[in-house]
């Protein structure tokens, strides 16, 4: 067991994916020499060369389609997004080849591809560099869409996304990078928590709340507010937006009958209306109160003087479960 | 009222504001020389001259980045991208720019454009030509995106779009640009944000846009006739601003709900729809709220699996009945 940051957990997943598989390579902008602009990388290039930890122009289409390619050919790339925003430039590539060419030729080609963004805001950055976008991807069929929300997952669930044979969509919570956990560094992953399956991370009998990625750590947060005051939220990281692990949900859903859902996304057409639309469907005579959504405003991600107004916390939600309540 | 089809009512409108307002230009892939790739602007370079009707190289990202340029210096921009599928590459300018610019500085400055492009499946043209990406600009802040379904609306919202001072997406469909309607003369404009209830009836809503709009009317109708089922059809014709009220007091009349796209279903419009009945709705629901969709497939090119995949009439029907029956409504 070691106690890591998030960044540093990625970082050695990497190192690890690295290491066993001489297939993966690494590329991005400012990966190599600079080591990331998170760090994620640091010392990779220098323990395993230019030709596996390379440094991309500022081009994230080239970036992407390139690695599509060597996807194809054999090889299984990572790619860095830098930032959340700057991943649109890329969108051609990966909805309409990455996410198309397994099913287009038949099952003939795969495209065992990981593409690594950091998503969500909390640090005092601006618009195209706090955004939310994960909707939008696992809108489209092709893609395998992940978050981690903890250093444990992190280290697991990069390996995990690198060993996959599908193309990976692999968000990051930035504002948790620096955030420790306890990281067991030596557990086979082969016998790990699957990568696509959610996970209970505190039992309650009350209300389920859902959450994954950076806003785990604050459903965590309220669940143990809300336990002072003699209330059981049970809270489940989501981890996989696509596919979901929606037995994991209704299961849950079903015991508590109450279910609300936070993300930093603007609610609208966001998670949360897939997974209350979801819910309803399948737990209809279970509920007791409709499944509210905590999330960001309609609006363009604020200035950092502003963003913790924008951002969902603690009291946001627990007046979204105190209001399933008053049903 | 004139019966013309979807196609010749945005043509007009076109026309029809081009004359209007003379900070009002056309641009985009093939609409002068060629006229349009489904000649909605025929005759428009004629008339107009290359000044206002201009061709563009095939560079989305080019002149939608152009447009927005234009449109903040005090012109209307009205784009045609040949297809929505073909907006991905212009997916930053898009959401970073368009969408972002006017909170972005405080105000100071708007963006009036109009992208036109239509969306949908069923022409065989295959996986990367066949989609309706209308969900993702709806989830952006700062855009509006209204999509049409008759071609009253094609007439009055293409009208209030480039009026509009913010970002529009004006999503066609490629289905629709040869159905036939009665189209109000004159000046006509929608406002943007108002559904219309296409159809009243007091037995189920049915929840729609664009070209399953049409679909949900004509199986509303036929159910009315065959079986004496009351469908309510409610047409969106607005993404983003939805009007939220329309939707939810129909199921609150109704108590019950089926929501048709044309769309994936996972992450589609009708998660936020479903979304909304039940927050809106939850005690008068008497039944789960239904989504009819597309299969979660890349859209496949050959006729029988192509129609496999796509939402049609049938389903629909079928997913109306089971919503009544799970209410015993047919006793």
């Amino acid at each position: 067991m070691a106690t890591l940051a998030l960044a540093r957990a990625l970082n050695l997943g990497l190192r690890r994916a690295l290491e066993s598989d001489p297939r993966v390579v690494i590329m991005g902008e400012d990966v190599g020499k600079l080591g990331g602009v998170f760090r994620v990388t640091d010392g990779l290039q220098r323990d395993f060369g230019e030709d596996r930890v390379m440094d991309t122009p500022l081009a994230e289409s080239g970036i992407v389609g390139t690695a599509i390619g060597m996807a194809l050919r054999g090889l299984r790339p990572i790619c860095e997004i830098q930032f959340d925003g700057f991943v649109f430039p890329a969108y051609d590539q990966i909805v309409n080849q990455l996410a198309k060419l397994h099913y287009r030729s038949r099952g003939t080609l795969t495209v065992p591809l990981v593409i690594r963004i950091p998503f969500g805001g909390g640090i005092g950055a601006v618009e195209h560099h706090s955004e939310s976008p994960e909707a939008l991807f696992a809108h489209i069929p092709g893609l395998k869409v992940v978050a981690c929300g903890n250093a444990a997952d992190a280290y697991t669930m990069i390996q995990q996304a690198v060993a996959c044979d599908d193309p990976v969509i692999f968000f990051e919570p930035k504002r948790r990078y620096w955030e420790r956990a306890e990281v067991d560094t030596d557990a086979p992953l082969d016998q790990a928590f699957p990568l696509t399956a959610a996970r209970v991370v505190r039992e309650g009998r009350d209300v389920t709340l859902l959450a994954y990625g950076p806003s785990v750590k604050l459903a965590l947060d309220a669940a143990a507010a809300a336990a002072e005051e003699g209330r059981e939220i049970e809270v489940i990281d989501v981890r996989s937006l696509s596919p979901l692990d929606f037995h994991t949900i209704s299961s849950s859903v079903s015991r508590t009958g109450r279910c609300v859902v936070v993300h930093e996304a603007p609610v609208f057409l966001g998670f949360g209306a897939e997974l209350a639309a979801r819910i309803t469907e399948s737990c209809f005579y279970r509920l007791e109160a409709p499944v509210l959504r905590v999330g960001g405003f309609s609006i363009p991600y604020p200035p950092s003087r502003l963003e913790e107004h924008y951002l969902p916390d603690v009291d946001k939600i627990l007046d979204a479960v105190d209001r399933t309540f008053s049903y | 009222m004139a019966v013309i089809t979807y196609r010749q009512a945005l043509h007009d409108t076109l026309r029809a504001e081009l004359l209007r307002d003379p900070n009002v230009f056309l641009m985009g892939e093939e609409i002068g020389v060629f006229e349009g790739s489904y000649k909605i602007t025929a005759g428009l370079l004629a008339e107009f001259g290359p000044e206002r009707v201009r061709d563009t190289p095939i560079s989305e990202e080019g002149f939608v980045g152009a447009a927005i340029g234009a449109a903040m210096l005090g012109l209307r921009p009205v784009v045609e991208i040949m297809t929505i599928n073909f907006s991905i590459l212009a997916m930053d300018q898009i959401v970073n720019h368009a969408a972002k610019i006017h909170a972005m500085f405080g105000g100071q400055c708007a963006v009036p454009m109009v992208i036109r492009t239509p969306g949908g499946g069923g022409q065989q043209l295959a996986a990367t030509h066949s989609q309706n990406l209308e969900v993702w600009y709806a989830h952006v802040p700062g855009l509006k995106v209204v999509t049409p379904a008759t071609p009253a609306d094609a007439k009055g919202l293409l009208a209030a779009s480039i009026r509009d001072d913010d970002p529009v997406m004006f999503i066609e469909n490629l289905a629709l640009y040869n159905t036939k309607g009665e189209v109000p003369e004159g000046d006509y404009v929608t406002e943007i944000g108002t559904a219309n209830v296409m159809k009243e009836g007091e037995d189920i809503t049915i929840v729609s846009y664009s070209r399953m709009a049409a679909v949900a009317l004509d199986v509303a109708r036929r159910l009315e006739e065959d079986e004496g089922i009351r469908a309510e059809v409610v047409d969106l014709r607005s993404l983003r601003p939805l009007d939220r009220t329309t939707v939810v007091e129909s199921v609150r009349k109704t108590g019950k709900a089926v929501v048709i796209e044309e769309d994936w279903l996972s992450y589609g419009v009708g998660a936020e729809i479903a979304a909304t009945i039940q927050e809106g709705a939850f005690d008068y629901l008497d039944a789960p709220v239904r989504r009819v969709a597309a299969a979660e497939v890349p859209l496949p090119y050959a006729k029988p699996l192509e129609l496999a995949a796509l939402p049609d009439a049938t389903a629909l029907v079928k997913v109306i009945h089971e919503t009544l029956d799970a209410t015993r409504f047919r006793g």
